[in-house]
């Protein structure tokens, strides 16, 4: 599914920098998010809630696994504290970004909805249900994410387009 | 989505080799990237392009095998090769694991 892109939150400038148009209230909930994540992070991060964001790295080889997780485990909780680090610079910022920030952007972005998809447990059967039921108890977090997967989609393609 | 192709997340180690066992250093590993209902099809191009210079159509692909057959081989080569692969996949967020290809 594709977006129009001149009324798109990410627009790609002649000179191959990004730029982000979300609204003063969007950033403001946004930099919330990250708080919330960064939080999360600073827990245990065997949380389940965090399982997606520290996968399994050896299949059906725990021994292996658990060197590997000792290893790269605290490299990549440090990954992504930088990447929430640079995408506050980002939300703070209504410069135009470089590659390098806007995919820092994207995937945190993406970290919120590997987590919240965690919470909802979504499946892949979701995906065909558009519409939310305002009902369930859950729907301010399904509109959540319906929205990361919207903003996300949308910084993707601009930088997909930057790649062609 | 297969949820039986799904990796364990608690591995079970019943027949596992040891440390003491001998690794077949020759063997090359590959690394898998399983399919996962919250990563965007669009996503999972685009970093596969990014990680690895693969073309669109190449990327393309992949994501489809592993979309539609629950998992796609997309990098080989050695164990370090491969851990290095490993992360930087996950820390994109995608669901990668390795294993020595038999």
């Amino acid at each position: 599914m594709r977006r129009r892109k001149q009324s798109g939150p990410v627009d790609v400038a002649p000179d191959g920098m990004f730029v982000l148009n979300l609204a003063d209230d969007e950033r403001q909930s946004f930099n919330h998010f990250l708080d919330e994540l960064e939080s999360l992070l600073n827990e245990e991060t065997d949380d389940g809630r965090l399982r997606r964001l520290f996968p399994t790295a050896y299949h059906n080889d725990a021994l292996h696994d658990a060197e590997y997780q000792r290893l790269m485990r605290s490299e990549l909780l440090q990954s992504r504290r930088t990447a929430i680090d640079i995408s506050r610079r980002v939300l703070d910022s209504h410069d135009a970004l470089s590659e390098g920030d806007l995919m820092q952007f994207m995937q945190t972005i993406n970290s919120l909805r590997l987590v919240l998809g965690t919470m909802l447990d979504v499946s892949e059967d979701d995906e065909a249900q558009e519409i939310i039921n305002e009902e369930d108890p859950n729907a301010p977090q399904m509109h959540l994410y319906a929205y990361l997967g919207w903003l996300l989609e949308c910084v993707v393609d601009a930088l997909q387009n930057s790649l062609d | 989505m297969s949820p039986n192709v799904k990796p364990a997340e608690q591995p079970v180690i019943a027949d596992e080799p040891t440390a003491e066992d001998v690794v077949d250093l020759d063997t090359p590993w590959i690394v898998l990237v399983w399919n996962d209902p919250i990563n965007l099809m669009s996503y999972v191009t685009f970093v596969l392009q990014k990680l690895f210079g693969y073309s669109n159509e190449k990327a393309t692909k992949l994501m489809l095998d592993v979309h539609q057959k629950g998992r796609a081989a997309v990098a080989n080569g050695s164990r370090e090769r491969a851990e290095l692969d490993v992360y930087r996949l996950h820390d994109h967020g995608l669901w990668a694991t390795m294993q020595q290809d038999s």
